[in-house]
């Protein structure tokens, strides 16, 4: 009893780091599922989409005189929240326009995709760079979602729960979407058989185009939500775009709970694993991905998919 | 996408000559033309390891994005030989080598019945363990800082000894090695592995069919390939006199995919080597001009993959037929356009 007792608030952790991870991966898996593309620049745009975020939430340079000035007045709770929906916005466009770039490489090998968005990873990391500079920023977070509270003798961040409730609803959200609406349809028919949807008249290519500015949408989203706690670097998306690769992989291609379920395993592994040797926990994600693909070579629940050959 | 074949009887062959020409001679002009001779040492060094890595991505179509990881082993183990237990070249050589092609064979009996993007995500987890480790190791590897103060030990050849503080001493090690690996390689690619390698490329499963082990041919050349970058890894630690977890990132990792995907690495054998020596001109010329030049570079690469993913090579190789078929056109008349 003890021993649970002492492991339930690194379990919580566990869990609440899970959610995050699930949701890095959200826009990932979307964009896998239908284009059977590999976006390696995910991690960049969610980099990108909370440098965004800082800028409407604090602009820094001058503009608009006295609009400015009103604007910066305000509380920092409207900001923010104009922030959670400019800033997806622009990713999004962002994606968008590599979309466009990435239909020359249809039809052929899928490793052009991947490479294409390589190096779409690497020129956004270096406009970072070159926009906000390599020393590190923090995203301001409102008053009510900020701070530390007591519960059973122990500190929790409040934030830490507001984001994994956040990450939680937006999975939620994106799981309605997929199930309830008939986006969501025309979205899951894509991803099964595109040929068929185009058959039936669909156009696949604006589904395309929307997935992949929704998928980079939720990158975005990502990233503000997570920024508070990870800090914001310029090479931040390598360390968003390695653990959303691992949990597609884990969860297996084309499941959406699989994903949701390799989230959470990952961060269980990587919050206990930190209890007792808090150096290595990083490791443990990749170990576990190593176990799981050896003995289940399409991950967890993986369906048979393009990727393959 | 096929590659060139011809000339592959012969054990030095025309492109050979005229690369170890230039590079021969290369550190009695370099710096006339404003560039210094540690640029020639990097250069060869990413010539040898882009060469080894193409032998994967070009000739058997494997997708390795974590290779820097082979390539680090490579420079820790020589940094440790010379650190821990003797200043030898060649024992640190040999060391760096065989860690490398340890740690290839590892990572090679998890993933070799993989392909296409599978394989390439499971080479980057495996690579990003390599570098996790190296980083938080540090009682082996010095941690962020990495092993400093690797010794360049002496050339010792019985009857002369060379000593490798000098860089120019250092750069023609190096070219020769990089003799060693591309005559080497040219046998390789026109060996009846080579040519496994290249079914394998095209069609992994009829490839099977015919009765070639193929995991076994992708564990080989896996582990062969990691040999190289190890290799070339040792060279590196001497060339920085230390060896650090930078280079077995994922970003360094892929800078040799853009290489050789630049120089033209899907089609011929030379275009690692071109796409290095692009991939450092661009650095320092650009690079002079501009404290943007990756941003320019990332954008080139991003056009090549969309426009001519064939590379330099490629663009060169349909100058030259096109030529040839508009000569022929010319000197015939009533044969238009036969070989184009």
């Amino acid at each position: 009893m003890d021993f649970i007792l002492h492991l339930a608030p690194h379990l919580l952790n566990g869990l609440s780091l899970g959610f995050l991870f699930a949701l890095i991966a959200l826009g990932f898996m979307l964009i896998i599922g239908v284009m059977e593309l590999i976006n390696l620049a995910h991690g960049s745009l969610f980099a990108l989409g909370a440098y965004v975020a800082m800028v409407v939430i604090a602009p820094s340079a001058p503009w608009w005189g006295a609009l400015g000035k009103w604007y910066l007045a305000q509380p920092l709770g409207p900001r923010y929240v104009l922030a959670l929906v400019v800033a997806p916005a622009l990713i999004a466009v962002v994606g968008m326009l590599l979309e466009v770039c990435l239909r020359r490489t249809y039809g052929k090998d899928p490793l052009y995709g991947l490479l294409f968005t390589f190096g779409a990873a690497m020129v956004i990391e270096e406009l970072i760079r070159i926009v906000w500079g390599s020393a590190e920023k923090f995203l301001q977070v409102p008053q009510a979602i900020n701070g530390a509270f007591l519960f059973g003798g122990l500190i929790y961040s409040k934030y830490r729960f507001f984001s994994a409730g956040f990450a939680l609803a937006l999975i939620w959200l994106v799981w309605l979407f997929l199930e309830c609406t008939p986006y969501g349809a025309m979205i899951k028919a894509g991803a099964h058989d595109s040929e068929m949807v185009r058959a039936l008249g669909i156009n696949l290519t604006r589904l395309r185009l929307y997935v992949f500015g929704f998928g980079t949408a939720l990158a975005a989203f990502a990233g503000i939500i997570i920024a508070p706690i990870w800090g914001l670097r310029p090479h931040v998306g390598v360390d968003a775009v390695i653990p959303a690769f691992l949990i597609i992989v884990l969860g297996g291609v084309g499941s959406f709970w699989g994903a949701v379920l390799a989230g959470v395993l990952v961060g269980l592994a990587v919050a206990l694993t930190a209890v007792y040797v808090s150096e290595w926990s990083l490791l443990s994600m990749y170990l576990l991905l190593i176990v799981v693909v050896t003995f289940r070579a399409r991950g967890l629940f993986g369906k048979k998919s393009i990727l393959e050959v | 996408m096929a590659l060139k074949v011809d000339s592959g009887d012969r054990l030095v062959t025309r492109p050979m000559l005229i690369l170890f020409a230039v590079l021969v001679s290369l550190p009695f002009w370099i710096e006339a033309v404003g560039l210094y001779q540690y640029l020639g040492i990097e250069i060869v060094v990413w010539m040898i390891y882009a060469l080894g890595f193409n032998l994967l991505l070009g000739y058997t179509g494997l997708p390795s994005f974590g290779h820097g990881a082979y390539f680090g082993v490579g420079a820790y183990a020589f940094g440790l030989i010379q650190l821990r237990v003797v200043e030898s070249l060649w024992l640190g050589l040999i060391a760096g080598i065989l860690a490398a092609m340890a740690a290839g064979a590892a990572v090679a009996g998890l993933i070799s019945h993989r392909r296409g993007i599978y394989y390439a995500l499971m080479t980057i987890a495996c690579g990003q363990v390599f570098w996790f480790t190296s980083v938080k190791w540090r009682s082996v590897t010095g941690g962020e800082d990495g092993l400093l103060n690797v010794a360049r030990p002496t050339i010792d050849l019985g009857i002369l000894s060379v000593s490798l503080r000098d860089n120019t001493a250092l750069y023609y090690l190096a070219v020769a090695m990089l003799g060693v690996t591309v005559i080497g390689l040219w046998r390789v690619v026109h060996s009846r592995f080579g040519k496994a390698l290249q079914a394998i490329k095209q069609n992994e499963m009829r490839a099977g069919f015919v009765g070639y082990n193929v995991w076994l041919y992708k564990y080989l050349v896996f582990t062969l390939s990691a040999g190289i970058a190890g290799l070339a890894g040792s060279l590196f630690a001497m060339a920085q006199k230390s060896a650090y977890p930078d280079v077995m990132s994922l970003h360094s990792a892929g800078l040799v995919v853009m290489m050789t995907l630049i120089g033209g690495g899907f089609v011929s054998f030379w275009g690692p080597v071109v796409g290095t020596a692009v991939f450092f001109l661009a650095r320092d010329l650009l690079g002079a001009f501009t404290e943007t030049w990756l941003l320019w570079y990332g954008l080139m690469f991003m056009g090549i993959i969309l426009f001519k993913p064939e590379g330099i090579v490629g663009a060169w190789q349909d100058l030259v037929r096109r030529r040839r078929s508009a000569g022929t056109a010319e000197g015939t008349g009533f044969l238009p356009r036969l070989r184009g």
